[in-house]
C-alpha cells in the first residue's frame, strides 16, 4: 500500500497566503513563516549549524531524525522518575550527626521562615531509619536497602545537591519534567524529540511507562505533555501488559487490509480539511495515524517481554502479563534497542510522610526499594553489557527530597509509621551513561542533610546538562511562543555541571 | 621691542627673563604637582584640566619660543651637542661662562622637559584608565592602542621625574656650589650684572603678544579636548 | 660648598627620598629591596593549591587589568610575587586574615559599589571561585600548601564550540552529492553526526534482513567520514570485513546478532579510531575479541542473543 502523498509545498503556499487561519500560530506567523518552515524542511536535515537552529522538517514525518548541534555523547535518554520524593536520607545521604539527634526537637532556625508541606509546629529530629555502609571502588555511601544498586554503583553518578523551589508535588514534578514549575511547558522528552526526533519511525520517539497503582503522578498528563511544542512530540503512554496502547489493535472482525482503507478514507477527508483550512496539525494528524498503523505491528513486539528469555525476565524480576515497574524497565531496555529517543519511566510511591502504611518509611519506602531496585540495577547492567549505556543517559531521581525533620502532622510520636516532610531545599538523583563522570558523589549537604554545602545544582542546570550530553546549547534549542524564545532551561541562566562529566 | 635702561639700585641687576616665561615656568611647576596628585587620589577630572592647562601653555612656550624675547626664544639656548659638552667640559675645569638665559645645559635641559611633557600630554590624551574615566581620545583609538597609551604615560612620568630631579640638582650645584642663583632671577626676571655677559642687547616682546598667544593656544586646546569628548 | 659636599647632600636627600617612596609606594620598595638583594621574590610550586585553583582564576579574571599588559593601582596578580607584595597602597592579601585582605574585600563588595572588583561591566566573581580564595586565604595564602580543605571541586569550562556553517559545507562538500544519493537509497540509515560535523552515522540495525553485505558495499564511498555504525541484526557476513576495515574513521561499530565470525574481527585491526564494539550473537569467539580488549578496546560480546 503506497503511502499518502501528502503535499505539494508551491501550492500549499498559494492556499495558506489566500485561506483564513484559525489555529492561533498561523495568525502569529504568517504565510511566510510557515511556507518558510515547509519549504526549509529539507535544508534542516542536512543544514549545518547557523545562528538560531533550524528543526522545521516535512510535516509528514515530524519525528524524522535531526542532527544534533555538536557531537553528543549520547543518543537517547531513559528518565526513571520516583515520583513522590524518595527520602535521600534512607538511601543515599549519610548523616551519623543527624542520627545523634534522633528525638530532639527540631532547631528553630530550620524552621523560621520556611513552608512545610505538612508539618506544623515544633518537629523532632528524624535519623536514618536504615543502616549505611560503603560500596564500590569509590568508597560512595549508601543504605542496606540498595542492594542491587550497589553491585553496579559504580557506574553512576550521585548528585547529592539537587535543590529547587519547589514544595510540593503537582509544580514540582512539572518544574522537574518541563523546566516550569506551571503547566503549558513542554516536557523534557518533547523538547528532545523536538530537537533530535527518534530513529524509528514505526513507533512513538517519545514513551511514557507508569507504574504502581495505576495512577498518573501528581502533575498529571502535562507532566509528558509537549506544551507549546506541536502536539506531535507528547509523549505515548504505553502499558506494560497487554495491549501496549489501548486499541492499538483492531476491533474483532476487522483485518488489517480493512483497516487500511478505513485510514484511506479518513486520510482523504483530512486532506481536504487540510487543503481548506490549512492547519498543519491536520497532517501531523494524518502522520499519527499511519504511525500507529506501523505501530499495530511494531509496538506489539516491542512491548512483549514474554520474547525475553527466562534469565533476562530473572534479572529484573519482571512478570509477564503483570503491570510493574520491573516490566517496564526490561521495555524500556527493548524500546532503546529499537531506536526510541526518549523513554520515561514513572513509579509513584515515595512519598513518605508516614501515615498510611505506605508512605511509611519503614514500610512504605522499604516496599519500593523492593520493587525497583532490582530492576533497575538489572536494567544498567543489561544496557551496559548490550554496549547501549554508552550512548544512553540515564537518570533516576524524584522532585524533591525529605526533611531530617519527622512528619508530624499525624499524631507525632505516637504515629507508628514515621515518615518526612517534603523538601525542596537538596535532594539525591543519580545518573549513568555516555558521558557521565562514573562512581563519583557531586554535592554535599550539612550534617543534619538539611541544607546543600557545597556544589547546588538547580533543576534548570541538570537539564542544560542533558541537554549538552544529547549534543545540544540549551540556549539555542528554542522554539519561539508568546514572542519568546522559549527553551527547556527558561530565562534564567543555567549552567552545564562540568564536574560531573567524563 | 624697547630697551629697558640700567635699573639703579645697590648691586646693579639686568633684566633678562620676560614675564610670561616667568609666570610660564612656575604654572608648569604648580600644575605637574596638581597633575601628579590628582592622578594619584583619583581625582580625574582636575587631572584633565591640569593636563589641558599643560598642553596649552606647552603650546604656548613653543611659540613663544618662536616670538617671544631674546632669552626666551629657542635659537638664544638651543646649542649643538659640541657646545654644549664644551661648556660641561669648561664647567667642570673651574671656569664660570656667562649667560644672560638658559646656559647650553640648560637650555637641553628646557627642551627635555618641553618634550617629555609635551609627550606625557599627548599619551593623556589617548590613554584610559580601564574604570571610568579616559582621555578625550581614548575612544577614538582601538583599545590595545589606549592601553599602550596608557602604560606609555605612566612610564614617562618616571622620566619626568628623573628629569625634575636633574634640574633640581643641577639648580642646587649652581647655587650651593657655584654661587650662581638662577631661583631668584625666575621670580624676579633679574640676574646681577656680573652674572651677564657684557654689552648685552635684550629684546623683550610686548605683552599683548604674549596675551595673544596665549589665548590662541588655550584656545586651540580647548577646541582639541572638546573634539575628543563628542565621540 | 664644595662640589663633593653638594654631591654629598644630594646623595642623602635622594636616598632619603627614595626610602620615603619605598614607604609610600610598597611595589617600588619591594623591587628596590630586590634589586639590591635584600629580599627575594616569593614564589609557589607548581603543585600547590595556589598554583592549580587560584593561579588560574586570578588569571582569566584579574590578569587583564593586573598584569603583563596594565598594572591597575600597581597591582599584579598575575604571578605569586604580584599577589603577596601588594598594590600602592599596601599589601592585598594578608595570610589567615580574610577581613584584613583587601582582594578579598574588593571581591565581595556588591557589584553597584565603586570599589568593586572586578569592576562593573565585567562579571563578578562566582560564588565557587569566591570561596577558593577564601579558604586559600584563610588557610594561610601558602605557596607550598597542595590541599585546602572544603574547597569546591573545579569547574571545567565547558566550551560551546563555535561553528561556522560555511566551513562545515566545505567539510562535506566533497561527499555531499555521494551522502544524498545514498540517504534517498537507504531512507533513515545515513545522518550526519552532528550539524557541526562532516562525520557520518549508519543506522541499519532497524532495516533488520534487507540490509546485507551488498547494501554495505553500496555504502563505501562515504567509507573515510563514517564514525558510528550500527549493523546490528542485518543480514551481513564476513565478506563485509574488508567493507568494515576501509572504515578508517570508525570509533563505534555495533554487530550483534550478525553472522559475522572472527574473521571480521581479525580485519578490524587496522581501524585505528575503533572504542567500541558490540558483538553478541555472532560467531566471533573470545580469542579474537581479546586482541581488541588489550588494545583498550570496548567489546560488549555478553548478553542474551536476542
Amino acid at each position: 500500500m503506497a503511502e499518502p502523498n501528502i503535499l505539494d509545498a508551491g501550492q500549499l503556499l498559494d492556499r495558506l497566503q489566500r485561506q483564513a487561519q484559525t489555529r492561533r500560530q498561523f495568525v502569529g506567523w504568517g504565510a511566510g513563516g510557515l511556507g518558510a518552515f515547509f519549504l526549509n524542511a529539507a535544508e534542516a536535515k542536512t543544514a549545518p549549524a547557523g545562528e538560531a537552529l533550524n528543526f522545521a522538517r516535512d510535516p509528514s514525518t515530524p519525528l524524522s531524525v535531526l542532527p544534533p548541534q555538536f557531537t553528543p555523547k549520547v543518543k537517547r535518554v531513559i528518565y526513571l522518575h520516583m515520583g513522590g520524593g524518595p527520602s535521600p536520607l534512607e538511601l543515599f545521604d549519610h548523616k551519623p550527626v543527624l542520627t545523634r539527634f534522633n528525638g530532639h526537637d527540631c532547631p528553630e532556625s530550620f524552621l523560621k521562615g520556611k513552608r512545610f508541606a505538612f508539618i506544623t509546629g515544633i518537629p523532632k529530629m528524624l535519623g536514618g531509619q536504615f543502616p549505611f555502609h560503603q560500596a564500590g571502588k569509590n568508597g560512595t555511601w549508601i543504605s542496606d536497602r540498595l542492594p542491587h544498586l550497589e553491585r553496579v554503583i559504580d557506574d553512576v553518578c550521585l548528585i547529592k545537591s539537587m535543590r529547587t523551589d519547589q514544595f510540593n508535588h503537582a509544580p514540582a514534578q512539572l518544574l522537574v519534567q518541563t523546566g516550569d514549575q506551571r503547566t503549558g511547558h513542554a516536557s523534557l522528552g518533547s523538547w528532545v524529540t523536538y530537537g533530535l526526533g527518534t530513529e524509528n519511525q514505526n513507533l512513538p520517539g517519545f514513551i511514557v511507562l507508569i507504574s504502581n497503582g495505576g495512577t498518573t503522578a501528581n502533575a498529571g498528563k502535562p507532566l509528558w505533555g509537549s506544551g507549546f511544542l506541536p502536539s506531535v512530540y507528547q509523549g505515548v503512554p504505553c502499558r506494560s501488559a497487554g495491549e501496549p496502547v489501548l486499541y492499538l489493535g483492531n476491533p474483532p472482525g476487522v483485518s488489517r487490509s480493512e483497516r487500511r482503507e478505513v485510514l484511506n478514507a479518513v486520510d482523504e477527508i483530512n486532506r481536504h480539511t487540510y487543503e481548506e483550512f490549512g492547519n498543519p496539525e491536520t497532517v501531523t494528524r494524518i502522520a499519527q495515524y499511519e504511525m500507529a498503523f506501523r505501530m499495530q505491528l511494531q509496538a506489539s513486539d516491542a512491548m512483549d517481554i514474554r520474547r525475553e528469555p527466562q534469565a533476562v525476565l530473572e534479572r529484573y524480576g519482571a512478570e509477564p502479563g503483570k503491570t510493574s515497574y520491573a516490566n517496564n524497565c526490561l521495555v524500556a531496555r527493548r524500546l532503546a534497542e529499537r531506536g526510541v529517543r526518549f523513554i520515561q519511566l514513572y513509579h509513584w510511591g515515595w512519598d513518605s510522610h508516614g501515615t498510611p502504611t505506605d508512605e511509611g518509611l519503614n514500610v512504605g519506602l522499604v516496599k519500593q526499594c523492593k520493587e525497583t531496585d532490582q530492576p533497575t540495577a538489572a536494567l544498567l547492567a543489561d544496557l551496559k553489557a548490550r554496549g547501549l549505556l554508552e550512548d544512553t543517559l540515564v537518570v533516576w531521581g524524584g522532585e524533591f527530597g525529605r526533611t531530617p525533620m519527622q512528619d508530624n502532622h499525624a499524631g507525632g510520636e505516637e504515629t507508628k509509621f514515621i515518615g518526612r516532610d517534603h523538601h525542596p531545599s537538596a535532594f539525591t538523583i543519580w545518573m549513568a551513561g555516555g558521558g557521565v563522570k562514573t562512581g563519583m558523589t557531586y554535592g554535599e549537604t550539612d550534617d543534619m542533610g538539611y541544607e546543600i554545602v557545597k556544589d547546588p545544582v538547580e533543576v534548570r542546570d541538570l537539564h542544560a546538562t542533558m541537554l549538552y550530553l544529547l549534543g545540544f546549547d540549551s540556549q539555542k534549542l528554542s522554539y519561539t511562543y508568546q514572542g519568546l524564545d522559549q527553551k527547556l532551561t527558561g530565562v534564567k541562566p543555567a549552567r552545564i555541571v562540568s564536574q560531573v562529566l567524563a | 621691542m624697547r630697551n629697558d635702561p640700567i635699573v639703579t639700585d645697590p648691586v646693579p641687576h639686568v633684566r633678562v627673563w620676560d614675564l610670561p616665561t616667568r609666570l610660564f615656568h612656575w604654572s608648569i611647576v604648580a600644575l605637574v604637582f596638581v597633575s601628579w596628585l590628582s592622578a594619584d587620589q583619583g581625582l580625574m577630572t582636575i587631572h584633565l584640566w591640569s593636563g589641558s592647562a599643560l598642553l596649552a601653555l606647552l603650546l604656548f612656550r613653543i611659540g613663544w619660543g618662536v616670538v617671544g624675547s631674546t632669552t626666551s626664544r629657542f635659537r638664544d639656548f638651543l646649542h649643538p651637542p659640541r657646545k654644549v659638552a664644551g661648556y660641561l667640559k669648561a664647567m667642570a675645569g673651574g671656569e664660570k661662562p656667562l649667560h644672560a638665559g638658559h646656559n647650553p645645559a640648560g637650555g637641553l635641559m628646557v627642551v627635555a622637559l618641553i618634550a617629555i611633557l609635551l609627550a606625557q600630554a599627548l599619551t593623556g590624551l589617548f590613554a584610559n584608565d580601564g574604570l571610568h574615566f579616559s582621555g578625550p581620545f581614548a575612544n577614538w583609538v582601538s583599545e590595545e592602542t589606549s592601553v599602550q597609551a596608557t602604560t606609555i604615560h605612566g612610564a614617562i612620568f618616571n622620566v619626568l621625574l628623573l628629569l625634575i630631579w636633574c634640574h633640581v640638582v643641577a639648580v642646587g650645584f649652581y647655587l650651593f656650589v657655584k654661587g650662581d642663583n638662577l631661583v631668584r632671577p625666575m621670580f624676579t626676571g633679574k640676574k646681577p650684572h656680573s652674572h651677564v655677559p657684557a654689552g648685552l642687547t635684550l629684546n623683550f616682546t610686548r605683552l599683548y603678544v604674549a596675551l595673544l598667544l596665549l589665548v590662541l593656544t588655550a584656545g586651540i586646546v580647548v577646541w582639541i579636548v572638546q573634539q575628543g569628548a563628542v565621540l | 660648598m664644595s662640589a663633593l659636599a653638594y654631591l654629598g647632600c644630594v646623595g642623602l636627600i635622594t636616598a632619603l627620598g627614595v626610602g620615603l617612596a619605598m614607604q609610600l609606594r610598597p611595589p617600588f620598595g619591594h623591587a628596590v629591596r630586590q634589586f639590591v638583594g635584600l629580599e627575594t621574590e616569593p614564589r609557589a610550586n607548581t603543585d600547590s593549591f595556589y598554583a592549580v585553583r587560584v593561579a588560574p582564576l586570578l588569571d582569566s579574571r584579574c590578569a587583564g587589568c593586573h598584569g603583563a599588559r596594565m598594572q591597575k593601582a600597581q597591582l599584579r596578580l598575575d604571578s605569586f610575587a604580584g599577589l603577596m607584595r601588594g598594590s600602592r597602597h599596601g599589601a592585598v592579601i594578608e595570610p589567615g586574615r580574610i577581613k584584613d585582605s583587601e582582594l578579598f574585600t574588593r571581591i565581595s563588595l556588591p557589584a553597584s559599589d565603586d570599589k568593586a572588583m572586578p569592576p562593573s561591566g565585567k562579571t563578578p566573581l562566582t560564588a565557587d571561585e569566591m570561596t577558593v580564595i577564601r579558604l586559600w586565604i584563610a588557610a594561610g595564602a601558602s605557596g607550598v600548601q597542595r590541599v585546602v580543605a572544603g574547597a569546591p571541586s573545579p569547574v571545567r569550562e565547558i566550551k560551546l564550540p563555535e561553528v561556522d556553517p560555511r566551513a562545515v559545507q566545505k567539510q562535506r562538500a566533497p561527499l555531499a552529492a555521494a551522502v544524498t544519493r545514498l540517504q534517498s537509497r537507504f531512507p533513515g540509515v545515513i545522518d550526519y553526526e552532528s550539524r557541526s560535523s562532516a562525520n557520518l552515522e549508519i543506522h541499519a540495525a532497524l532495516n533488520g534482513p534487507a540490509f546485507g553485505d551488498a547494501e554495505l558495499a553500496a555504502l563505501l564511498p562515504l567509507k573515510d567520514r563514517i564514525v558510528w555504525a550500527d549493523f546490528s541484526g542485518t543480514a551481513i557476513t564476513d565478506a563485509s570485513a574488508s567493507a568494515l576495515a576501509a572504515m578508517t574513521s570508525l570509533r563505534t561499530l555495533r554487530l550483534s546478532n550478525t553472522k559475522v565470525t572472527d574473521t571480521t574481527i581479525r580485519a578490524l585491526a587496522p581501524l585505528k579510531a575503533l572504542r567500541s564494539i558490540t558483538t553478541a550473537g555472532t560467531g566471533a569467539r573470545e580469542v579474537a575479541l581479546a586482541a581488541l580488549r588489550q588494545r583498550g578496546l570496548a567489546v560488549y560480546g555478553g548478553g542474551d542473543a536476542q
